[in-house]
């Protein structure tokens, strides 16, 4: 049996963990039968007898499905699990394999009626949260590979070692339909929350072009379809920070309540085209609800020469022409500390809405792929990758219909970052803290680069603010219950061309100290301890830091966050800082619409736009405690270390060191790596090809290096 | 058809509304019970009937989800070839009927196509059926396919691709005869439904490269329509072998090259299935693996996760033509789990990948080889951002690489410098830091979890569970990892007490496993060499109790250590007691104490007695709490009587019985046990006195039967009134019985009732010198009804049978299991209760904490106790002293009289049983009464012979003739009451030569012998060294009597004398023994509470005649047996 990335049958569980819509391929299940048959019959081991019966061909009914998934749920604490192993777990469930991805690829014990209540194992469970369902996905692999599953959770040992030939890594390696039953249970559940969004194209005229439908409707010249298939979501109104798509990964995975009914038709639809024996052929949904709305007809003349694209059923006919836009994202951990380097980072993609007529290819060069000092580059299946796909200064690419993500890239930030400076928080007694801010807006930014609008949130989730005291210097600020919000720009009131320098002292009072009980249904990692009060707190009377006290007091009852979290929030104390950039992107990725070409040649309009927003962009509490995370360093540090007090200008260092022919610089912008300088003997030669760069702050820091290293 | 019993069937189905269909299919779905109603065959058949025309109507509103229900229970609906014959031809008439937009749709066609297919296929129509219905199957897809490039229905033509598809699929080499056909309508169709053409197309020519079938695909000659199943299919296996001749690899080849040229037309998950089945026909074709590396390797840069996958397949299965690759692919997976753009799984899922894939290279066996690779990882480090599920993934990864370096370093023979002097240490460390928050967040927080995690990751290191070479645990102890880990673990333990329970779970999850188990014990080890120096004695330390019970737990520690620090710091709580800490002071008492409990159950008593004892003793003499001193008093007390084994299992036992498991560590430590335990198992102990023995451990010589019982009539008055009342159960008769030659004389004054009265004083120097010492003598006899009397103390011991024992008590104990020693029954806390009808006063209970059962007395006991490794003969004594208790009955006689001790027996069987029942009496002898005479407390050491003698000589006296010291009476101690001496005379001839009559007397009256009188006598006596500190009187037979006539004639002297016709007769006789006479024996015998027992015992060469006086006359009647026993026996 070739490998495939088939479904046996895949369930819809509502809120009450009924199931609410289940699908069963018989054909799959045939196969899954017709090999549990052959294994079952061949393995005459008496070791592997044990396991014989947790291959089992099988399937659930509905009932016993979600009694199962239920049974997993108080067995694993939770909807996901634990994921890692605690306290709690135990041997032959998911949390004892002690592998976060437990919490995504799930297995639950059935017990069968018919077969003297045996209890089957039914692995893999592919668990995909979407609105207030739960989607369970069930791939068809091999029953080695259960077994081999059933042998890890059943384990009695303390926990595998990692690289062990019998992990689940390598199982998960050897199964491509679990990662296609990823595809499929996230195709699922875009539609039955009925947001299928398309990637966010920004024409500089109109804020956004919508999808797939209104390109189709447009062309084709059916005016009067009024039935627009449901999926197609309005496009994203141009306010909202953040193409939805482009940072979808930690807020789409957690449940969300209240949601419309689920559309069994849509489903059965989308399913019978889609993979209608349960093997996938294509999982795009736009295409396919255009399909099942639309159909064809017989102006829907196929390419003369080529063939049409399974993922492009439509060909545009119409005006031609070519929109990009680059979108990014900014994460940034500010610390303003000598000891922990600021961490900034882009994650952008380039959005393409190509309205071309046939199947042209279309050939973009990217500018600044270098000035970006691009990390990850990945494309659109569309796009052709040469088989040394490293330094890609062009992409060829030949466009689906609508609007797709052509390119995804992260990058450093070239500009330094958009917003600068320090937060600090300090209790001046259990209730009231005084407040500085101090911050730099667009430093060094030129026009056309325009912050459209910037808010800084205090959020202090787990005290009520009563009332708070302190102007900033430039902006408004108001408080909600849990947080105070620091509006720098108002929306409408851009900056552009200049830099802003913000200052905001204040206080802030909060209700009272309340001991948060944790909810019991949240504990995911239980108590490890007693909650022994011998454990003293004896030292509280002669602690003399009121905040080490009010820290110590709140980080006690502090739930556990849940492994999709980057850490604890509620732990710390900072300010997020959210606006919006427009002009150009930060990290100096570019297209230019005069090198875009288009084979065969025609004549179209390319239009480019950018928008930059912001993502996790936070401010530590300068005095208080915050996550970080070590950096790569791949020199000896005992060169480094003579020689940093030199060049520790700003956040802009440059760490040095010797490899084997000559004297490699490392330049480190706020913790990532620029770029690689090679030194030979007597000069300066760039050793990656790239651009040597500086800001020129630093180019003292860097002349004082160079003589350094002249002498040295 | 079955012709259904028409009779007893309701009436057939009215026809069904969409509800009513609808609450149908949820009913078949959920499996409800209820779906049953519709499972009987007639009801089958008219709901089939019944799906059928709803199918076929015009208005049916959901008929997709009808044709899914029949899809998905096939099994149950289609059974019989009209099932089959009426779906066939249900799909031609939809298949055929034009469209009408509303009934007939694409959608209608293209659903029923696949569910006719899927039915066909999961109910095996080839080979349950005709091949008729397949063919049936196949001729309606192919004419639906058979117009590549028409508009309007090219997706219904691309579903029945997949149809076909499915089907060849299912019987492999179904389509091969049209496999030219499909070739052409594959290079013939240009609309978007060429993505299945494509996969029919190379699923056909997968199936005739699997299956070595040699036929054309090229040939075009046999018409698509009508099609019949090839034989080789209707045949199977064994068929299509026939056919086999070998692969047209010409034609193949040509097809793969036009195959490989229009991937671009491939969804992703279309190009999933189409590399499935390429990538195995390209091996079987021998292509250059080359050419599908370079079209498809560029997938591994596209951001679908699926063809990233497929990429990743095609490497594994064309590893040299990857070569050189893997760096890419590599720096791609890490760079894939960095896109934040993706889905979380997605990126957890390529660092899986990656794992997988490096592992793999890591065990291909050329690590050197990829080297450069493994670099790469180094500066993959945990972001800040990185959820935390990726940042435990990431830690992974550090570890895995950490392996690597370990693996490099011992490969690079060079000595050249691997990894940039990276340490898997300061791997770790850097890794850390991105969950550094675990050091002051709450233990249950997940950073704490992630950071444990990646502590074990490390830990371990390469160590798998399966391998059983233990090699690899060696190199892991001296690794430097292992140290660091273990360093760091010290010093959070240290310095973040509230990890302590965090670090003790991970312990026992190390403990819990067979193969680092010694890991965990080394940590222990290491915690307690190097952090029981350093932590403060304080109130906090009590959050190292956990630890601290882990340690305690464990064998390989000694436990001097943490037995030093938990003395310090019971010290401390008791130091620092006040009215504050009083519950802090119980709890913290407690949780020590629950250590000390754990070390009792772990460690052998003898390594842990020192210092344990002095702990406890310090704790039950000094803690605030009672009850901790209480229970502290308890454990000491286990601590010193029961032997450890059992000891472990009581304690055990303990825990068991209140329902907790003793694994479950966390739990059970404060769970801190009184080691009380009360348990209400009675069972009736009937017959224990067939298996449980008490027993003197001397014998009395005379087997006592008969007991003469005075009740005493006083009044409180200083004399003792005796009421005649003799009870004698076996009476004179057995006196008689067992001797004829005696001539015994008792003088039962029973006349003689004595009143208080005043006392007759008639003095003369001697009887004065006499009442001197009688006065003092009887000054210190207590008087025991105003203080504690004279106590007699009877030695025996107890011992029970672990057979019967086992028989009656047993159960499914814990020891059963055990060898030897081990094995032998145990009863704990016995108390021994004693009652007598014998005036013995109120006799105290015995206890004993803890006795084993004897072992059997067969052959078994040799091998038991030569698999202890005990020599059977040298330790047999002691080994017999292990079994039996020893026990004392102390009686307080309020008359010197035999009698019987009844015994009762109360104790704990090892399951908690209590034991309970009568056990044999024992038996009290005369013997048993006799005492040394006080000695007041102002005579010299030396000076006591010439005391006993003396006093000998006054007592002689006074019991010679009632009237010898009138009625005087003595004050006892105490001076509230007074005695009177009333004296009697036995004498008894016994006729024993003199040797055995010396011998005798050494071994039973040596202590009582005052004087020996008599140069042979003494000759023969003094060098035994048995009597000691006498009055020797080497006199001769003359000297002798005149000893004696200095003390009998003055008595006879006395003016109350009195001569008895056996008095003359003795007088007689001993002169006639006279001239044989070797001298006497003066023996002086103190009977409790007050009385006296003289004898003077003449010896000679044959017979020896004893004299004796006694002021208890009751006792002469055993002092007979007595003296038989002793001397003739």
């Amino acid at each position: 049996m070739p490998s495939s990335c088939s479904i046996r049958a895949l369930w819809i569980l509502n809120n009450l963990d009924a199931v609410v819509f289940s699908r069963k391929f018989p054909v799959v299940e045939k196969q899954w039968r017709a090999a549990c048959k052959i294994i079952n019959d061949t393995s005459n081991d008496e070791e592997e007898d044990t396991l014989k019966y947790s291959v089992y061909p099988f399937l659930p009914n509905d009932t016993e499905l979600s009694s199962a998934f239920v049974e997993r749920k108080k067995r694993e604490g939770s909807l996901r699990g634990y994921g890692i192993r605690v306290n709690q777990s135990v041997k032959g469930s998911d949390s004892w394999v002690d592998d976060p991805i437990t919490r995504h690829v799930i297995s639950i014990n059935v017990e069968s009626k018919e077969e003297r209540g045996e209890n089957h194992l039914l692995w893999p469970l592919i668990l995909h949260l979407r609105g207030s369902y739960v989607i369970l996905v069930l791939p068809l692999v091999e029953p080695v590979h259960l077994k081999g599953y059933s042998k890890l959770c059943r384990k009695s040992d303390c926990g595998n070692a990692v690289g062990v030939d019998a992990s689940l890594s390598s199982i998960l390696l050897d199964v491509p339909s679990i990662t296609g039953a990823f595809l499929v249970a996230h195709a699922i559940g875009d539609i039955i929350v009925g947001d299928v969004v398309e990637p966010e194209v920004v024409v500089n005229a109109a804020p956004s072009v919508g999808g797939l439908l209104d390109s189709l409707t447009g062309s084709i010249g059916i005016a009067g379809i009024s039935s627009r298939a449901k999926p197609v979501a309005a496009p994203v109104a141009s306010a909202t920070p953040s193409g939805t798509a482009s940072i979808g990964t930690v807020t789409a995975d957690t449940p969300k309540l209240g949601s419309r009914p689920l559309d069994k038709d849509t489903l059965r639809n989308f399913i019978s085209s889609a993979m209608p024996f349960g093997t996938p052929l294509d999982l795009n949904h736009s295409n396919i609800s255009a399909i099942k709305a639309n159909g064809f007809s017989s102006s829907d003349l196929p390419p003369a020469d080529l063939k049409q694209p399974a993922w492009k059923p439509y060909l545009f006919k119409g005006k031609q022409r070519i929109l990009f836009t680059i979108h990014e994202t900014i994460h940034a951990a500010m610390y303003d500390r000598e000891e922990i380097s600021d961490t900034i980072s882009v994650s952008g993609q380039i959005n393409c809405r190509a309205e071309l007529e046939g199947l042209p290819d279309v050939s973009l060069p990217l500018t600044g792929l270098n000035k970006a000092h691009v990390e990850v580059l990945s494309f659109h299946p569309c796009a052709q990758v040469p088989e040394h796909g490293a330094d890609k200064q062009a992409v060829m690419f030949s466009p689906p219909l609508g609007n797709f993500v052509l390119v995804r890239y992260q990058a450093n930030c070239g500009h330094g970052p958009p917003i600068k400076g320090f937060y600090q928080l300090s209790m001046v007694s259990e209730d009231e803290g005084a407040f500085l801010f101090k911050l730099h807006l667009m430093e060094g930014y030129k026009a056309p680069l325009t912050m459209e609008f910037c808010t800084v949130t205090m959020p202090f989730p787990r005290r009520r603010v009563v009332s708070f005291d302190g102007t900033p210097s430039v902006g408004a600020v108001l408080n909600t219950e849990y947080s105070i919000e620091w509006k720098i720009i108002a929306s409408g009131r851009s900056l552009s061309g200049k830099s802003v320098e913000a200052t905001f002292p204040g206080t802030v009072r909060f209700a009272p100290w309340q001991i948060q009980r944790l909810p019991s249904s949240n504990s995911g990692f239980g108590k490890m301890g007693d909650e022994d009060s011998d454990v003293e707190i004896d030292s509280t009377n002669n602690m003399a830091n009121v905040e080490e006290f009010l820290m110590e007091k709140m980080s006690k009852d502090l739930p556990p966050v849940d492994l999709e979290e980057p850490f604890c929030w509620q732990a710390y104390s900072y300010a997020k800082v959210s606006f919006r950039i427009a002009g150009a992107s930060l990290s100096g990725m570019s297209i230019d619409p005069k090198s875009v070409s288009i084979y065969p040649a025609v004549k179209a309009p390319v239009e480019f736009s950018s928008q930059v927003t912001s993502g996790d962009y936070i401010l530590w509490n300068t005095l208080g405690k915050c996550p970080s995370a070590a950096m790569a360093q791949e020199f000896h540090t005992s060169i480094l270390e003579k020689y940093k007090h030199h060049f520790s200008l700003g956040r802009f260092c440059l760490k040095i060191g010797v490899k084997n022919e000559g004297i490699l610089v490392e330049e480190l912008f706020n913790g990532q790596l620029l770029t690689f300088c090679n030194f030979e003997k007597g000069g300066l030669s760039d050793s990656e090809g790239g651009d040597w760069y500086l800001p020129p702050k630093s180019i003292a820091g860097a002349k004082a290096l160079f003589q350094a290293l002249y002498i040295w | 058809m079955n012709p259904p019993d028409k009779p007893s069937q309701p009436p057939p189905l009215k026809p069904l509304s969409p509800q009513d269909w609808e609450s149908l299919l949820d009913d078949f779905q959920q499996g409800d019970p209820l779906h049953h109603k519709w499972t009987a065959p007639h009801r089958l058949q008219s709901l089939l009937d019944h799906a059928f025309t709803s199918l076929l109507k015009k208005d049916f509103p959901s008929k997709l989800a009808l044709l899914l229900f029949l899809e998905e229970f096939s099994e149950t609906f289609f059974t019989h070839e009209t099932h089959l014959n009426r779906l066939l031809e249900s799909l031609r008439s939809v298949i055929q009927s034009p469209l009408d937009g509303l009934a007939i749709t694409y959608n209608l066609k293209e659903q029923f196509m696949v569910s006719t297919t899927s039915i066909f296929i999961t109910v095996n129509a080839l080979e349950k059926f005709h091949a008729r219905f397949v063919e049936g199957l196949v001729e309606l897809l192919v004419l639906v396919i058979n117009r590549p490039n028409h508009s309007m229905d090219r997706q219904t033509r691309a579903i029945a691709c997949e149809c076909l598809r499915e089907l060849e699929k299912c019987w492999p080499c179904l389509l091969s005869n049209m496999a030219g056909h499909l070739w052409s309508l594959c290079q013939n169709e240009r609309t978007h439904a060429c993505q299945s053409y494509l996969l029919l197309f190379t699923n056909v020519v997968f199936n005739i490269v699997n299956t070595k079938l040699n036929v054309s695909i090229l040939n075009t000659s046999v018409p698509l329509v009508p099609f019949s199943v090839p034989q080789w299919v209707l045949l199977g296996g064994e068929g299509s072998k026939e056919v086999v001749v070998g692969l047209n690899y010409k034609e193949l080849r040509r097809a793969m090259a036009f195959l490989l040229e229009s991937l671009q037309v491939l969804t992703p998950s279309g190009m999933m299935e189409f590399l499935g089945m390429v990538m195995p026909v390209a091996l079987a074709l021998e292509l250059q693996a080359s050419m599908l590396k370079v079209q498809f390797f560029g997938m591994i840069y596209s951001f679908d996760p699926l063809l990233c996958h497929v990429v990743l397949m095609m490497y594994f299965q064309f590893l040299d033509a990857f070569d050189g690759q893997e760096g890419e692919i590599v720096t791609r997976l890490m760079l894939i789990s960095k896109e934040t753009q993706h889905y979380l799984v997605f990126r957890l899922l390529a660092l899986h990948w990656l794992l997988g894939l490096l592992s793999k290279l890591m065990f291909s066996g050329e690590v050197g080889k990829y080297k450069s690779i493994f670099e790469l990882g180094l500066r993959f480090y945990p972001a800040v951002f990185d959820s935390l599920a990726l940042k435990s993934l990431k830690l992974d990864l550090l570890a895995f690489y950490s392996i690597c370096l370990d693996m490099l370093k011992l490969e690079s023979y060079s000595g050249e410098e691997v990894g940039i002097g990276k340490s898997a240490a300061k791997l770790f460390e850097d890794g850390l830091v991105s969950v550094s928050a675990f050091k002051w967040l709450p233990p249950w927080s997940t950073e704490t979890a992630v950071a444990f995690r990646a502590f074990h990751k490390f830990l371990i290191g390469a160590s798998s569970h399966s391998d059983s070479d233990p090699s690899t645990t060696r190199t892991l102890m001296d690794s430097t990892i292992f140290h660091t880990l273990q360093g760091m673990l010290v010093d959070l333990t240290l310095q973040f007490q509230r990890l302590v329970p965090v670090i003790v779970s991970y312990i026992d999850r190390l403990l819990g496993c067979q193969k680092h188990c010694w890991l965990g014990e080394r940590l222990l080890q290491t915690v307690d060499e190097f952090l029981l120096p350093k932590v403060k004695i304080d109130y906090k330390l009590s959050s190292y109790l956990p630890i601290f019970d882990r340690i305690a737990e464990d064998k390989t520690i000694p436990p001097g250590g943490l037995l030093d620090l938990l003395l310090k710091f019971m010290v401390f709580l008791v130091e620092k007691h006040g009215p504050d800490t009083g519950l802090k002071s119980w709890s913290l008492g407690s949780k020590v104490l629950g250590i000390c409990r754990t070390m009792l159950m772990h460690h052998h008593s003898s390594r842990l007695f020192l210092g344990l004892s002095h702990l406890l003793a310090f704790t039950c003499l000094y803690f605030p709490d009672l009850e901790v001193r209480d229970n502290a008093r308890i454990y000491l007390r286990m601590l010193i009587c029961i032997p450890g084994l059992k000891l472990r299992d009581i304690l055990n036992l303990g825990e068991q019985l209140l329902g907790i498991s003793p694994s479950s560590h966390s739990s059970s430590f404060f769970n801190v046990h009184s080691p009380r335990q009360h348990y209400q198992h009675f069972k009736k102990s009937r017959n224990i006195s067939s298996y449980i023995h008490i027993e003197r451990i001397i014998p009395l010589l005379v087997k006592q039967s008969w007991s003469l019982s005075l009740l005493p009539l006083g009044d409180g008055s200083a004399k003792a009134g005796y009421l005649e009342s003799i009870r004698d159960r076996e009476p004179q008769v057995d006196l008689r019985d067992l001797d004829g030659s005696e001539n015994l004389e008792i003088a039962p004054e029973t006349e003689r009732i004595y009143q208080p009265q005043e006392p007759l004083r008639v003095m003369d120097s001697k009887i004065s010198e006499i009442l001197e010492i009688l006065r003092r003598h009887f000054s210190f006899i207590p008087d025991f009804r105003h203080m504690p009397g004279l106590k007699v103390r009877i030695s025996c011991h107890l011992r029970f049978e672990s057979e019967p024992f086992n028989h009656i008590w047993g159960d499914n104990s814990p020891t059963s299991q055990l060898d030897g020693e081990d094995a032998l029954p145990a009863i704990y806390a016995t108390v021994l209760k004693f009652s007598s009808p014998a005036p013995y006063g109120s006799i105290p209970s015995y206890r004993i904490p803890f006795l084993l059962g004897e072992p059997p007395r067969n052959g078994d006991i040799s091998s038991q106790t030569v698999s202890l490794d005990i020599v059977p003969v040298e330790n047999g004594a002691r080994e017999e002293e292990s079994f039996r208790a020893p026990v004392t009955i102390d009686l307080e006689p309020q008359e010197p009289t035999p009698g019987l001790v009844d015994v009762s027996i109360e104790a704990n069987a090892e399951n908690g049983r209590i034991i309970h029942g009568q056990l044999q009496s024992i038996t009290v002898g005369i013997e048993d009464m006799f005492l040394k005479a006080i000695v007041p407390s102002d005579i010299a050491e030396d000076a006591i012979p010439a005391y006993y003698s003396q006093l000998f000589n006054a007592l002689w006296e006074a019991c010679g003739a009632p009237s010898n010291i009138g009625r005087e009476t003595f004050q006892l101690k105490g001076h509230k009451g007074v005695a009177a001496i009333s004296g009697t005379r036995s004498v008894k001839l016994l006729e024993v030569p003199a040797g055995s009559l010396i011998r005798a007397t050494e071994q039973y009256l040596a202590p009582f012998v005052v004087s020996v009188i008599g140069e042979p006598l003494v000759n023969m006596v003094k060098d035994g060294g048995i009597i000691r500190d006498i009055i020797w009187k080497d006199s001769t037979a003359d000297s002798l009597l005149g000893s004696s006539t200095s003390v009998t004639p003055g008595l006879e002297r006395g003016p109350l004398h009195l001569t008895y016709g056996e008095d003359e007769d003795e007088s007689g006789s001993s002169i006639n023994f006279s001239k044989r006479n070797m001298g006497c024996f003066l023996v002086l015998i103190f009977l409790p509470p007050r009385f006296h027992l003289l004898f003077q015992i003449e010896v000679s060469d044959l017979s020896t005649l004893v004299r004796i006086r006694t002021d208890y006359w009751p006792c002469l009647a055993y002092v007979d047996d007595y003296l038989e026993a002793l001397f003739l026996a």
